[in-house]
C-alpha cells in the first residue's frame, strides 16, 4: 500500500536522510520511531509528495507521490506534526472548507468523529489550546476515509482519555482494512496500535521490528526499597544488573528475566517497590549503542 | 484554478480589499473635491511650481494645475497611490505564499487532491483580483468624482484618466507579480517580506531620483516604475501602448515562473 525505496535526500549541511526503505502493507499500522532531527519528518515529507527525493521513491497505492501530486492526495489523510491552519476561522470553517478541497459529499463521518473527540467546532482556531487543535487536525485527516494515513505525533496535546478514544479510533479505522503510518513517542501508543515500527537514527533505518520483538526489548527499572541498608548492601551482590544504588534503596533494571527479580528480591524485607519504563527512543538507542559496543 | 480555495482566499482578504478600495476611493474624491477651488487660483499656484527647481517639481510628479486630469495625476497617481499600491503588493504576495509555508498551513493545502501548479494559479488569481478590485474602485470613484464636483464647468480628458488607471494596473500587476514570485520561492514569511519589500523599494526609490536631474536619468531606466507615467500620460508624450505591452508581459513572466518553480521546489512542511 505504501512502498519507500531507497529513499535518499541530502541537504546542504549533509544531514538528510540515506537509502531509507521499508513497506506498509494494506490494514497495517507501522510505528516510525526515533529522536528528533533523525530524518522522520524529512521522510514523512517525502511520504506527502512535498520534496523531490535525490535518489529513490515513495508510491502510495501505486503511485509516485511526488510526481502523481493531485491524484494521490485521494488516498491520504494527514495529520501534520505542527498544526497550523489558515488565520480567521473557526474549527467548524476549517473543516468545511476542507471537506470541500477533498470534495466529500458524505459528512456523516465527519459528525462522529467531532462528537467522540469532544470539541466545539464553533470556536476560532485562534482561540483553541493546543489539544484542542490537534483533535481537529484529526478528524481533518480521517473525514474523508483516506486508504492510507499518516499521522505525525498524533497524540501530543491530549489528554490521557482522548488518547485512548484516538487508539480506539486507529484500532477501528484498521479492522476495516485501512493503513496508518504513525511516528511517535509515546510506547503505549505503539504497543497497542502498531503491527511494525521501524527505527530511524542520523537519517538511516537501523531496524524494522515487529511489535512483540520490541516488547521483549523492553526494559523496565525497578526502584526497590529494603527496611535496612545491610539488606540493600548484600542485594547488590545477586547478580541482578544494578543501575545505582543511594541508602537503601536500590534501582535494577530488568529486562526479560522477571524470575529472577523476583526471587532475589524476596529474600528481604521490600518497604516499596516502584517501576519506571523506559520511554521508546531509550530503549532503542540502549539497544544499538550495546549492540555497536559488542560488536 | 481551485475554486472552494478562491472564494475562501477572498474571504480571507476582502476585508483589507476593501479597506484600501475605499480609502483609495475617498482620497480621489477628496482631490476632485478641491480641484474647483484650487482651478480658481491655478495661474498663481502654476507660477509657484514653475519658480520651484525643474527635479523637484518633475520628482513630485508636480504637472500644473491647468487640466483636472493634471492636478488628480500630480497629487494622486503619481505618489499617494503608488505607495498604497506598492504596500500592498508586498503585503498580499507575503500572506498569499510565504505565510502559508512558513506557517505550515500550506500542507493541509497540498495534502488534499490539488496540485502545486493549481494551488499556486489560485493564490495568483487573488492577488491579481484584489489589485483591479482596488483599481477599479479607485477608477469608478474617479469617475463619480468628475461627474459631481467638475460637471460641466471644468474640463476633464476621461480617456487619459481611464488610460493612467489601466497603466497603473498593469504596473501593480507587474510589481506584484515580482512580489509573488519571491514569495513562492520563500520559506520564511519575514523573509519574504523583506526581499519583496526591498526590491519595489528600490524600484520606486531609482524612478524617483532618476526624475530629479537630467544626469541621473539612466536609474530611471532601470525601475520598472518608469514604465507608469502618469503625468506624461496627461501630457500625451507617453507611449501608452509600449507600456501596457511591457508591464503584461513582466506581470504573465513573473507570475507564470512563480507557479512553475513553485511546482518543482521542496517545501519544509
Amino acid at each position: 500500500m505504501l512502498t519507500v525505496n531507497q529513499l535518499t535526500k541530502t541537504f546542504s549541511n549533509g544531514k538528510g536522510i540515506f537509502d531509507v526503505s521499508f513497506e506498509v502493507n494494506k490494514g497495517e499500522v507501522f510505528g516510525f520511531l526515533g529522536p528528533n532531527g533523525a530524518g522522520k519528518s524529512t521522510t514523512i515529507r517525502h511520504i506527502m509528495g512535498f520534496m523531490k527525493p535525490d535518489k529513490g521513491y515513495v508510491k502510495v497505492n501505486g503511485l509516485d507521490t511526488w510526481k502523481e501530486q493531485g491524484k494521490v492526495q485521494e488516498y491520504i489523510g494527514y495529520l501534520p506534526g505542527e498544526i497550523s491552519f489558515i488565520e480567521g476561522m473557526t474549527g467548524k470553517t476549517f473543516l468545511n472548507f476542507m471537506a470541500a478541497m477533498q470534495g466529500i459529499q458524505d459528512l456523516s463521518k465527519r459528525n462522529r468523529l467531532i462528537d467522540r473527540l469532544q470539541f466545539d467546532v464553533d470556536t476560532p482556531i485562534r482561540k483553541m489550546s493546543k489539544g484542542m487543535k490537534q483533535k481537529v487536525g484529526i478528524v481533518a485527516a480521517f473525514m474523508h476515509d483516506p486508504e492510507v494515513i499518516i499521522l505525525d505525533e498524533p497524540t501530543s496535546g491530549l489528554d490521557p482519555l482522548m488518547q485512548k478514544v484516538f487508539i480506539e479510533i486507529v484500532l477501528e479505522e484498521k479492522a476495516r482494512g485501512r493503513t496508518f503510518l504513525m511516528s511517535s513517542h509515546s510506547f503505549p501508543e505503539i504497543e497497542r496500535t502498531c503491527d511494525r515500527a521501524a527505527i530511524i537514527k542520523d537519517g538511516a533505518i537501523i531496524a524494522i521490528k515487529n511489535i512483540h520483538e520490541l516488547q521483549s526489548m523492553q526494559r523496565k527499572l525497578f526502584e526497590v526499597s529494603f527496611e535496612h541498608q545491610t539488606e540493600a548492601q548484600s542485594f547488590l551482590e545477586s547478580g541482578l544488573t544494578i543501575e545505582s544504588r543511594d541508602g537503601n534503596r536500590v534501582r535494577v533494571s530488568v529486562q526479560g528475566d522477571y524470575n529472577q527479580f523476583v526471587e532475589e528480591t524476596a529474600k528481604y524485607k521490600v518497604r516499596n517497590i516502584d517501576i519506571f519504563t523506559q520511554n521508546l527512543e531509550d530503549l532503542f538507542m540502549n539497544y544499538y549503542d550495546r549492540k555497536e559496543k559488542i560488536q | 484554478m481551485n475554486v472552494t480555495l478562491y472564494k475562501q482566499m477572498m474571504k480571507v482578504n476582502m476585508k483589507s480589499f476593501i479597506n484600501y478600495a475605499f480609502g483609495s476611493a475617498f482620497y480621489i474624491l477628496l482631490m476632485f473635491w478641491l480641484y474647483p477651488s484650487i482651478a480658481n487660483n491655478a495661474k498663481a499656484i502654476d507660477e509657484l511650481v514653475q519658480s520651484m527647481p525643474e527635479g523637484v517639481s518633475q520628482a513630485f510628479s508636480l504637472n500644473g494645475f491647468g487640466s483636472a486630469e493634471a492636478f488628480i495625476s500630480g497629487e494622486y497617481y503619481g505618489l499617494i497611490l503608488v505607495l498604497i499600491l506598492s504596500i500592498v503588493c508586498v503585503q498580499l504576495s507575503t500572506q498569499l505564499m510565504a505565510r502559508l509555508v512558513d506557517h505550515g498551513s500550506m500542507a493541509y493545502l497540498l495534502s488534499t487532491p490539488s496540485t502545486r501548479g493549481k494551488v499556486a494559479f489560485t493564490q495568483a488569481s487573488v492577488m491579481a483580483t484584489g489589485l483591479f478590485l482596488i483599481m477599479a474602485v479607485t477608477t469608478i470613484a474617479g469617475l463619480a468624482g468628475s461627474a459631481w464636483f467638475l460637471r460641466d464647468h471644468y474640463p476633464f480628458d476621461t480617456t487619459k484618466f481611464i488610460q493612467m488607471n489601466v497603466t497603473a494596473l498593469l504596473l501593480f500587476i507587474a510589481v506584484g507579480g515580482i512580489s509573488f514570485l519571491v514569495s513562492s520561492l520563500s520559506n520564511d514569511e519575514k523573509k519574504a517580506l523583506r526581499v519583496s519589500g526591498l526590491i519595489t523599494f528600490a524600484f520606486f526609490s531609482l524612478d524617483l531620483m532618476g526624475k530629479f536631474s537630467d544626469k541621473i536619468v539612466w536609474m530611471r531606466k532601470l525601475s520598472l516604475f518608469s514604465l507608469y507615467q502618469p503625468s506624461e500620460i496627461v501630457n500625451g508624450t507617453a507611449d501608452f501602448t509600449l507600456s501596457i505591452l511591457l508591464l503584461s508581459v513582466i506581470g504573465v513572466v513573473s507570475f507564470g515562473l512563480a507557479i512553475v518553480l513553485f511546482r518543482k521546489r521542496d517545501l519544509p512542511l
